[in-house]
């Protein structure tokens, strides 16, 4: 600005005045990234929370809280398998060939149920391929449904409670004290013990010999 | 000097780059129908079936393949009439097949499985008024008949094998139970139901003399 006749670009001299404003936005800017990716990227952002609509209207709030139907009731092989199976159509119908026979909410239950062809409910809770979780290994031991799937029996329409993520179980497996039942409870909602549920829980871990471990093949294989 | 238009712009600066946070907060505070997005593909998708996902290849959309009509899986042959029909010699068995002992184990289990799978409908006692039966009956929709009580001669009278066999396949409007409980905990539950009829028709005398005084 000084030297009229140059033509190479000069940085305005005020710029020096604010020399610790811009050390400021150098220092804060890459923090403020930082923030914003942890907070934005965790799972409790990216995964909790997802809802997908389903083809029947199936409330767990109604048959579960209301009803109290049990879990086990429809998830039959929980205790049994890997996989809390979605039930066949053949178990709504033990109730429902007699129950609401007409409702439209129930047409494509009926539609399964006579063409043989499956109702293609959509998975909420959705691992990643490579990490296998074993729900009989959970559930028999004292880790109740509610501890990864939430309140249940309050949803009118099912979605993912928790995070789901690596970290996620590891904090579970190197302390579960708190997320420990006895077995017998496994299904109750919103089960708590007497006491302080990590005074319980450390009880029964020893008493039950619980060590879960945190090896890359317990949930890799 | 400084200009004048650069506290006003870096305040704006600053207010804009909030708007990221608060669409976050948005996003973990609401529900999605959305498929959730993956930042990272890192073997989330693998291209082994797992249990109960889609193939399109069958026609059923199935990856998951029923068994072969007229087929048999190993182990699954179910010989034994009495131990998976409840039947000896073509009548309804009045024991329990040898195979099945009845203990206080099995009596605890009977129990477990009985309210998971029989107590909406028959009731804690068996008395038929589970919370699904009453609710049928308040709803008076569709064509739901009570189940009857288990506390009736008849009942009581009933052989064993007859109960198991009522379980596997149903009765009436009564749907099959077998594709639900496993044959053991069948039998454990026909041990359990039989408690309870004894417990619904007992008088004092079946009452041990040392306890009596506490049922009073």
């Amino acid at each position: 600005m000084s030297d009229k006749k140059s033509k190479s670009f000069q940085f305005p001299k005020w710029l020096n005045t604010i020399r610790p404003h811009l050390a400021l936005g150098a220092l804060v800017g890459p923090v403020y990234l930082i923030v914003l990716i942890y907070y934005a990227w965790s799972p409790q952002t990216t995964m909790v929370g997802y809802q997908p609509v389903q083809p029947v209207p199936y409330s767990h709030a109604l048959h579960a809280g209301e009803l109290g139907i049990d879990c086990q009731y429809c998830h039959y092989t929980v205790t049994e398998g890997a996989h809390a199976s979605i039930p066949p159509t053949q178990v709504c119908m033990n109730c429902h060939a007699s129950i609401w026979t007409e409702s439209p909410k129930l047409l494509k239950v009926r539609e399964s149920f006579a063409t043989g062809m499956p109702i293609p409910w959509v998975r909420v809770h959705d691992l990643p391929a490579f990490v296998q979780f074993d729900h009989s290994a959970h559930v028999t031991r004292g880790v109740g449904c509610e501890s990864c799937h939430g309140r249940v029996d309050k949803m009118e329409v099912v979605f993912q409670d928790k995070k789901l993520s690596m970290a996620w179980c590891l904090e579970c497996h190197r302390a579960p004290e708190v997320n420990l039942r006895p077995p017998e409870f496994a299904t109750a909602m919103g089960w708590a013990p007497n006491e302080d549920p990590a005074v319980f829980g450390a009880r029964f871990a020893a008493e039950n010999n619980l060590n879960p471990r945190e090896d890359c093949s317990t949930c890799h294989y | 000097m400084i200009p004048r238009w650069f506290y006003p712009l870096g305040l704006i600066a600053v207010c804009l780059a909030l708007v990221p946070f608060a669409v976050v907060a948005k996003l973990r505070a609401t529900k999605s129908p959305d498929p959730r997005p993956q930042i990272i593909w890192d073997m989330d998708q693998g291209y082994a079936y797992q249990s109960q996902q889609p193939n399109a290849l069958f026609r059923d959309g199935r990856a998951m393949r029923p068994e072969v009509n007229g087929t048999v899986a190993r182990g699954e042959l179910r010989a034994d009439d009495h131990m998976y029909r409840g039947k000896v010699n073509g009548e309804f068995a009045t024991t329990f097949p040898p195979g099945i002992e009845v203990n206080r184990a099995m009596l605890a289990r009977g129990k477990e499985r009985y309210e998971v799978f029989c107590l909406p409908c028959h009731g804690y006692t068996g008395a038929g008024d589970g919370i699904v039966s009453q609710r049928a009956d308040a709803l008076q929709q569709g064509t739901w008949i009570p189940p009857i009580s288990y506390h009736s001669d008849e009942l009581r009278n009933r052989p064993a094998g007859h109960i198991f066999n009522t379980i596997s396949n149903g009765i009436r409007t009564m749907p099959a139970y077998g594709l639900q409980v496993k044959v053991e905990d069948r039998w454990a539950i026909v041990a359990y139901i039989r408690a309870l009829q004894r417990s619904q028709n007992a008088t004092i005398d079946d009452v041990p003399a040392n306890l009596r005084d506490k049922l009073r």
